[in-house]
């Protein structure tokens, strides 16, 4: 009976994370693409009653961020709280929710903006409605913050709809509030991964005197310090108290990484390419404090490293670490992997030489290498997510434990 | 040379450990800011002016000697204080009737306000380096003293009895025992005093002495220099801050390593 049910569903419904990891990757490359064109004078965006810039931040954050946390959510939740798979009619619902998002946005106007609004308003509340009775129900509600991360973007979704649609606002506020909103989510939901990831590696390289431990003080102390810049941000954009919170936050990131100074393990790729996450989430709002404090660099160089470097880098890696083990596959060991975080690194880092570097250095150097690693990333996860799982196990069961 | 060498290798994974400690601080100049938004710059400069004044007072070279001189009073009251409280401390400690009778005398030279030693201290030794030395040695005294008798009455009378039964030489029971505990219990009052020390010269000095830092305060406050003020502040304080993080507390976790491996 199972069996039968299973083989109805189609590969690409099979686990959540599968649509919309495609969608983040080919959402993230199609939009830079759009973009970049744009940015070139090649194209017009769509018209949007916010603007060209609004629509780039909006698909970025909105279009390419949400879509790997509803496919990160969807996949883990469940497996955190030890709950059911989601329903793959539910899971095809948000998914075509996303798509009408993008088609609105490709439509652009005021009906094309008013049909994202809805749709992703729908999305995120779908969300939420399908996983907060799995957090809340939890023994000791161990996953409460993932139920925050999601109500805030909720909040900053409806926000920046409402901002732009009624109150003929650029959205920008709630934009930035919501890559706030992405850098805690990614803060509390590596520290779940990294558990798992940096203990493998040290149990692999036969060290077992040294364990790690992601301890919640450090990481209270970064997201407070996150949450709160984001919240004097939104208030008081551009002041200086957020610039010394921005810096505190940077502090706070370079404060986490001490759990993961566990010797050799951490060159280990995957270990490695979290651990960056940790420092571009450091340089990120390290660099908007010094923007805002001493007028060193741009306040656009710094978000972009939290952007392009700490959320492109984070998503990647989540992509390929629970978009390969919830298939049934190992993830992948070939050099594509790291020349793809690579190529990451280095387009955050370039982007944030702005306004000192030229333009084609500081922003068509950093586009093309972020649609080069997604693209390859969307090549390499197509086969796998495209088919059905060939281990016999059903929709979103992991590997096996070893 | 062993000692050295792993204090070394552990000296990177303490200083990035400080980051912590680093982002604690940041928020509490994003505070700073707030309140000076608030108050105006009159009465509550904010930080980045505060430290430009500073770096302007270290540039020109007018703020070295201030802080030599009050960095010597401090230090040199901490030493006497460290060396006395100690001692004393430790002696009473041993003997049960030494303890309860110097329990009291404590009480009183804690209770008694440093700015009444200080009045005491001009009249005895005017407006040389003596008043604010000594007022220093008189305020950290007691601290030291009582941390050093608490480590001495607490010592363990079984693990002392197991040395004389295993008959351990003298010079074992004083390095494997008897220092590893008192030491426990006298740096956390080392580390306390040296906080009093800073804080009660630059009192001292600001009501006694015509150099120093205090004295400097006295300085900036009649030409209502609040940036100046602040930047004397935020010397001092960083003095402390680095002496603490970057002397003391290295010191104080490698003579409390046996904890962890017990």
């Amino acid at each position: 009976m199972l069996k039968a049910h299973t083989h109805s569903t189609p590969a690409l419904l099979l686990c959540a994370f599968r649509p919309f990891f495609l969608f983040t990757a080919l959402g993230g490359t199609l939009a830079m693409a759009a973009w970049a064109l744009f940015l070139g004078g090649h194209i017009a965006l769509p018209t949007l009653p916010a603007g060209p810039i609004a629509w780039h931040g909006h698909e970025m954050v909105f279009g390419f961020g949400l879509a790997a946390v509803a496919g990160f959510a969807l996949t883990a939740v469940p497996e955190f709280t030890s709950t059911r798979a989601v329903a793959t009619r539910i899971v095809a619902a948000l998914a075509s929710l996303w798509l009408i998002a993008r088609a609105g946005f490709l439509i652009g106007g005021v009906f094309g903006a008013w049909l994202a609004a809805l749709a992703e308003t729908l999305l995120v509340a779908g969300l939420i409605g399908a996983l907060a009775p799995r957090i809340w129900r939890d023994p000791d509600r161990r996953h409460l913050s993932f139920l925050w991360a999601l109500l805030a973007m909720l909040v900053t979704v409806v926000g920046y709809h409402f901002d732009t649609l009624i109150e003929g606002g650029g959205g920008a506020r709630w934009l930035h509030a919501a890559t706030g909103v992405l850098m805690v989510l990614m803060v509390v939901a590596m520290s779940r991964i990294s558990m798992r990831i940096v203990n493998a590696a040290l149990e692999d390289r036969g060290e077992k005197d040294v364990a790690y431990l992601s301890r919640p003080p450090r990481r209270n102390l970064a997201t407070f310090c996150i949450a709160l810049y984001t919240a004097l941000e939104f208030l008081q954009p551009a002041s200086a108290i957020s610039g010394w919170v921005a810096l505190a936050a940077a502090a706070a990131m370079f404060n986490l990484t001490n759990d993961w100074h566990v010797g050799g393990a951490l060159f280990r790729r995957w270990v490695a390419m979290l651990y960056t996450v940790y420092w571009l989430m450091a340089i990120g709002y390290g660099l908007i404090g010094l923007a805002l404090l001493a007028d060193l660099g741009t306040l656009s160089g710094g978000r972009h490293v939290l952007t392009v470097g700490a959320m492109g880098l984070g998503i990647f890696v989540i992509m390929n670490i629970a978009g390969r083990v919830h298939a049934g596959v190992e993830p992948d060991e070939k050099p594509w992997v790291p020349l793809v975080a690579l190529a990451l690194v280095t387009a955050a880092l370039t982007r944030a030489t702005v306004g000192w570097l030229e333009p084609t250095l500081s922003l068509f150097l950093p586009a093309a290498l972020w649609i080069l690693g997604f693209a390859v990333y969307f090549a390499h996860a197509w086969p796998v997510m495209s088919r059905q799982r060939s281990d016999g196990q059903s929709g979103c069961a992991g590997l096996p434990e070893s | 040379m062993k000692n050295i060498s792993r204090w070394l290798a552990g000296l990177p994974a303490y200083l990035w450990s400080g980051w912590g400690a680093i982002a604690s601080l940041l928020l509490m100049l994003a505070a700073w800011e707030w309140a000076s938004g608030l108050y105006g710059e009159l009465i509550l400069p904010d930080p980045r002016s505060a430290a430009s004044t500073l770096m302007q007072m270290l540039a020109s070279g007018a703020a070295w000697p201030e802080l030599q001189v009050t960095a010597r009073r401090a230090l040199s009251g901490f030493v006497l204080a460290l060396a006395a409280g100690s001692a004393l401390g430790m002696a009473a400690g041993v003997s049960m009737t030494a303890s309860m009778m110097s329990r009291p005398i404590v009480t009183v030279l804690i209770g008694t306000p440093p700015i009444a030693w200080l009045v005491l201290a001009l009249l005895w030794f005017g407006a040389g380096d003596g008043t604010p030395v000594f007022t220093v040695f008189i305020a950290a005294f007691p601290v030291i003293f009582v941390g050093a008798m608490q480590g001495a009455r607490t010592l363990d009378g079984q693990l002392r009895e197991l040395a004389r039964t295993l008959r351990m030489p003298a010079t074992m029971r004083f390095t494997d025992l008897y220092l590893p505990h008192m030491l426990s219990y006298l740096f956390p009052a080392w580390i306390t005093a040296l906080g009093i020390s800073w804080k009660v010269v630059v009192m001292a000095e600001l009501l006694a002495s015509s150099d120093g830092v205090g004295a400097a305060l006295a300085v900036t406050r009649s030409h209502l220099d609040t940036p100046a003020t602040l930047a004397w502040i935020m010397a001092i304080v960083s003095l402390l801050l680095a002496v603490e993080y970057l002397v003391l507390e290295p010191i104080k976790r490698e003579v409390e390593r046996w904890r962890a491996a017990a």
